[in-house]
């Protein structure tokens, strides 16, 4: 509604003063106002009532998540470039000293090479020889790669929207990799997409042992930072020292309840341990090898017998 | 308001929504990172009013929930009061001011992020405020840089509707 005034002060006579068109500032423009933001807050708190309770808008999201990922996928694509060009600046900043590091790395690598080559050739003839039965390791599912589509919005959501569902065999609780370690696992799944909660949600907890001393088994859980994880529940009586490996544990002799994780997959290096007196476990602190900031593509772990 | 507005807008706000998802997130500097979205939806309300900002930012909230993946109506929810609130600032207030705009983004993007802390707690999520407040200084100096051509972009696109009403009402005066 325009509104009008009355300016007999200023020009000695009633002039209509021009209507402002550009905002509505009339009492019904008000309640319309009211009106509108009433209704879509209402509606998003249904929304989120609905959302949260139950899996009835869950085909919904899907089919927009579908919708969105060719626009996704190509936006990844034309970013990419940059993203690699800024990677690379970044590398060359301690390109030198990393290289010294990882001279000496392979150095130490190489020796222990061969000393893991005769320690399998050993292993596998055991095993022969006792008719072992193992828990799922890595070679008993096959691999489904997928693209990132959606990283974590913010430091306390840990989850990511990849590029594959179950269109591809990926089912809920499904675990994904790197080359470089463990990611997390499948959440949610729609026919085209995923969504992946990692190991650094707080929701997450993964059974864990050291590489050089798999009695040390505990719990990888997420830290106080945003990506950084702890090893927990370790005893004090276990030795687990500065820059030991830690891996997913598995379940050894199965069991009612699992581990979700296949055996032998690699999380992180230890930090830092501190055993104090007050505490009944050892605290140590991972640093995950795997950057979970700069998540580009994942590989889906699909058991081959379902 | 043209009747091109909404479509000027919506394209906007999902190129931003594609870029927000897809683009920014691993540049993360001094843990900080960038929000697009929030400095585009903020531009539009300033320039277009509280109804138009708060339905813009409905719409914008449900297509990063969807994008997400996250709880539906989340997003929705807090950028439509986002909207809303900075609509209602550029039709009183913020009008003609040059620092509405720098005004707007810094105070929205903490008020967004306590609302999110906020909303997360109610629905019983985990809801750290430590990492979000150390993150949040470097948060809103990007925005802020995002805001010079965001706003430029947005305002080319979207031109203020009132200049025609303001410079009637000064020959009346004068």
């Amino acid at each position: 509604m325009p509104r009008n005034r009355t300016v007999p002060a200023v020009l000695g006579q009633s002039v209509q003063r021009a209507a402002a068109s550009g905002y509505p500032t009339s009492r019904s423009s008000a309640l319309k106002r009211r009106i509108v933001v009433g209704g879509l807050v209402l509606l998003s708190l249904v929304l989120i009532t609905v959302s949260f309770r139950s899996a009835a808008l869950d085909p919904v999201q899907g089919f927009g998540a579908s919708v969105l990922r060719p626009f996704e996928v190509a936006a990844e694509r034309v970013s990419r470039p940059f993203r690699d060009a800024v990677g690379w600046a970044r590398g060359l900043v301690d390109a030198k000293s990393e290289n010294e590091r990882l001279r000496k790395e392979n150095e130490e690598l190489r020796r222990a090479v061969i000393v893991n080559e005769s320690a399998l050739q050993e292993n596998v003839e055991l095993r022969r020889a006792l008719d072992y039965k193992s828990s799922p390791t890595i070679k008993d599912f096959r691999t489904v790669a997928a693209q990132v589509l959606a990283s974590p919005p913010n430091q306390f959501d840990q989850r990511v929207v990849i590029a594959a569902g179950s269109n591809d065999g990926i089912a809920r609780r499904d675990v994904v990799v790197t080359r470089d370690g463990l990611v997390g696992q499948v959440s949610k799944v729609f026919s085209n997409v995923s969504q992946v909660t990692l190991i650094t949600d707080d929701d997450s907890a993964v059974r864990a042992t050291v590489l050089t001393n798999p009695s040390a088994v505990g719990i990888v859980r997420h830290g106080s930072g945003s990506d950084t994880l702890i090893f927990d529940r370790v005893p004090k009586s276990k030795y687990v020292g500065r820059g030991a490996v830690i891996m997913t544990a598995g379940s050894p002799g199965g069991g009612q309840l699992p581990s979700l994780y296949p055996r032998n997959i690699e999380i992180g290096k230890v930090a830092s341990v501190s055993p104090l007196d007050t505490e009944t476990f050892l605290q140590i602190q991972i640093d995950p090898f795997v950057d979970f900031s700069s998540l580009q593509s994942v590989l889906v772990l699909v058991p081959k017998k379902r | 308001m043209s009747l091109l507005d909404p479509l000027k807008a919506g394209i906007l706000l999902f190129i931003a929504v594609i870029v927000q998802v897809s683009v920014l997130p691993p540049y993360s500097p001094f843990g900080g990172s960038a929000d697009i979205v929030l400095v585009t939806l903020l531009s539009i309300a300033l320039l277009r009013g509280s109804v138009f900002g708060a339905i813009a930012g409905f719409g914008t909230g449900l297509m990063l929930d969807t994008a997400y993946l996250g709880t539906l109506g989340f997003n929705a929810l807090l950028l439509t009061l986002a909207g809303f609130w900075i609509g209602r600032y550029g039709e009183t207030t913020a009008r003609d001011r040059f620092h509405a705009p720098f005004t707007s983004v810094a105070v929205v993007t903490v008020a967004f992020a306590f609302g999110s802390i906020a909303l997360r707690f109610v629905l019983g999520e985990n809801a750290p405020a430590g990492p979000v407040i150390d993150g949040l200084p470097a948060a809103i100096v990007l925005n802020l840089l995002l805001t010079f051509p965001v706003y430029a972009l947005v305002r080319r696109l979207l031109p203020p509707t009132d200049i025609s009403d303001r410079v009637r009402e000064v020959r009346l005066l004068g």
